[in-house]
């Protein structure tokens, strides 16, 4: 069985203990005005609106606020149903969970493939959605780390994150997309030889990953929740991804960012949820909303959100904007998210071992 | 001591209303907790001794027992002490003070995180000052501590007050004429009427603490091993798509919160015994 929000939820979807708890009932709430299936199509061009709900993870939610109205003008322009736009964001696993529990949305647009994956095994996505021309993913990033104005630490790389007296911010990998991101970022670039750690050396790796970890102040549960503290001042240094630091900076934030010499190719998947769009007549839409994000239009709206895009068209036109780090590695180069699991986030692997190593000496 | 049965029979409108209630605290809290404990010990007791071997999930477990100890031993001397002011003194502004005891109860536990948060966070004068001398109250232990004092502050104060207040002034003024000092009048007059009281009502708190979530997350830090509560290890198991895991630390931390308030009803009832 899929998990859900939490120990209750899980329990209160159960057929078996379908009742009208409190947690149906905020379940209910949560999931919106009751939204009906829209008629089929009788004779003549179908004028009846059809309504298509986004569920999108934090990052790119000012980006979606620009391209949704570029997306409705273009739909008018063929289409004479009336479009009833809904998205909502939540912490990438978070939405998946609530995806998953009966958030009928008809879109995902999450933080990583995992969490895609997350509903496809609980069987909303039935279709190849990796099918597409950029494998499913609309948006690019990197990992990055985020310092102070000037850089008083002289912070440049995964090692100065490792010295003693060095208060870094990092999401807690259990509830954060974001944060395990930024862990095989460290694992990788370590494995790969670009750090103190020798090549292949995973006990190195690991060693470097506690001692990081060692000066890890907060824990938050998302990356934006640890960027808002790093803006309060918490923290030397902040490891985040790159569009996160560049929307910051738009915004008139003081702090600077390094890039690594090696980092993580960060891929931020689409999906159409295929038991929700046919439960509410929206396929239609919900393909033309996913066909129009790797469009060069909206491309350029990720790219001026801070997003580097996979269009390469558009990558061209805004590299000044996204630098190149000299090793840039994906998920793959690791054994894919499943090899990762495996051998970094799973109960008694590398990071629960670097968590050990990092200990509970100090307060 | 309980009413004399009501003589009259039940109509057919109350009769409706009874099981209506009934069917609701049984829908309402009954039924989640089955549901819960279900999940937590799907796979037997197995599962939880299994969730308990992370030395991740013990550490939790501990930091939040320790903690919620320290912070209900706090309350019933602070809480008594408060109360004790509070009956006693005429202070000024005695109705804010009194709305002040309450507000932790009246606002989100999160919004009480963030007061923390901006009052000792690194940008403040003091919370630089404390991060300075070594002892940092932000993301660290003393922080826990203080969050849970804050969102546990009216229990002990609002469940000695009546007491004190109902206790007889002549008892006090024959003890101190008998010659016993202050303490001594302590001892034998107010002790033994406020003591159950205050011991019942830091059972309570330490119930409340061994929960509290809101408040914590944002204060505390949250590192595993260092400053991660169990509350918030749970929210993490379920978050990262584990919830057996969670559901085990759930079930272990509510049967603690049932045990806790098992005793202080005892203890409670005892009080009302000796009064009736």
């Amino acid at each position: 069985m899929q998990t859900s929000l939490s120990c209750l939820f899980a329990a209160a979807r159960r057929p078996d203990l379908r009742v009208l708890s409190v947690t149906t009932v905020l379940a209910l709430c949560a999931c919106g005005e009751g939204r009906k299936p829209s008629s089929p199509a009788n004779q003549g061009p179908d004028t009846s609106p059809v309504s298509l709900t986004l569920g999108g993870y934090t990052t790119p939610r000012e980006a979606y606020g620009a391209i949704i109205p570029v997306f409705k003008a273009q739909w008018a322009k063929h289409s004479p149903r009336p479009v009833d736009f809904k998205d909502s964001y939540l912490g990438s696993g978070a939405q998946a969970r609530a995806i998953v529990g009966g958030f009928e949305a008809d879109v995902a647009a999450l933080s990583l493939e995992p969490d895609i994956e997350t509903i496809r095994k609980a069987g909303l996505i039935t279709s190849d959605w990796k099918a597409g021309s950029h494998g499913g993913m609309v948006t690019r990033s990197i990992v990055v780390i985020g310092v102070r104005a000037g850089n008083p630490k002289t912070i440049h790389d995964w090692d100065d994150l490792a010295k003693p007296g060095i208060s870094v911010l990092t999401p807690n990998v259990r509830t954060s997309g974001g944060a395990r991101w930024n862990i095989a970022a460290i694992w990788g670039a370590a494995l790969r030889g670009h750090t103190s750690a020798k090549a292949g050396d995973a006990a190195a790796a690991t060693k470097l990953l506690g001692a990081i970890l060692h000066n890890v102040k907060n824990m938050d549960a998302g990356a934006r929740e640890s960027l808002l503290n790093f803006e309060r001042g918490v923290g030397d240094a902040i490891i985040t991804y790159e569009n996160e630091i560049l929307v910051g900076k738009q915004k008139g934030q003081s702090y600077e960012y390094v890039i690594p010499k090696s980092t993580i190719l960060i891929e931020n998947p689409v999906a159409i949820v295929d038991s929700y769009v046919d439960k509410h007549g929206s396929r239609e839409l919900a393909k033309a909303l996913v066909d129009f994000l790797t469009t060069p239009e909206a491309q350029r709206i990720y790219a001026k959100n801070g997003l580097r895009p996979v269009l390469p068209q558009v990558a061209s036109e805004v590299a000044a904007t996204f630098p190149a780090p000299s090793d840039l590695f994906t998920v793959r180069d690791l054994g894919d998210w499943a090899g990762i699991q495996k051998s970094v986030f799973d109960t008694g692997t590398a990071y629960d071992l670097a968590l050990g190593q990092a200990g509970g000496a100090t307060p | 001591m309980k009413p004399a049965a009501y003589a009259l029979a039940p109509t057919a409108g109350e009769r409706l209303l009874r099981n209506a209630v009934v069917v609701y605290i049984w829908l309402l809290v009954a039924v989640p907790l089955v549901a819960l404990v279900r999940v937590g010990l799907a796979d037997g007791l197995q599962s939880l001794t299994h969730a308990l071997s992370s030395p991740v999930a013990r550490a939790a477990l501990w930091l939040t027992l320790w903690t919620s100890t320290l912070v209900a031993l706090l309350n019933a001397v602070l809480g008594t002490a408060s109360a004790w002011v509070l009956v006693r003194y005429k202070l000024p502004g005695r109705a804010l003070v009194s709305a002040l005891i309450d507000l932790p109860l009246a606002i989100p536990t999160l919004v009480a995180g963030m007061m923390i948060a901006v009052l000792y966070g690194p940008l403040t004068l003091v919370g630089h000052a404390l991060e300075l001398w070594g002892m940092p109250i932000m993301f660290a232990r003393p922080g826990i501590v203080l969050a849970l004092l804050f969102v546990t502050l009216p229990f002990v104060i609002r469940a000695v007050e009546p007491v004190l207040m109902e206790i007889d002034p002549a008892e006090e003024e024959a003890a101190r004429i008998l010659g016993a000092g202050p303490l001594r009048t302590f001892q034998t007059v107010f002790l033994p009427a406020i003591g159950p009281a205050a011991l019942s009502a830091a059972i309570r708190s330490l119930g409340r603490a061994l929960g509290e979530f809101g408040s914590i997350v944002i204060v505390a830090g949250n590192i595993p091993l260092r400053t991660l509560t169990a509350p918030v290890y749970i929210f993490g198991e379920i978050e990262s798509g584990t919830p057996r895991a969670a559901a085990a630390v759930c079930v272990l931390l509510l049967v603690l919160a049932l045990a806790l308030h098992g005793l202080a009803s005892f203890i409670e009832r005892r009080i009302g015994a000796r009064h009736a």
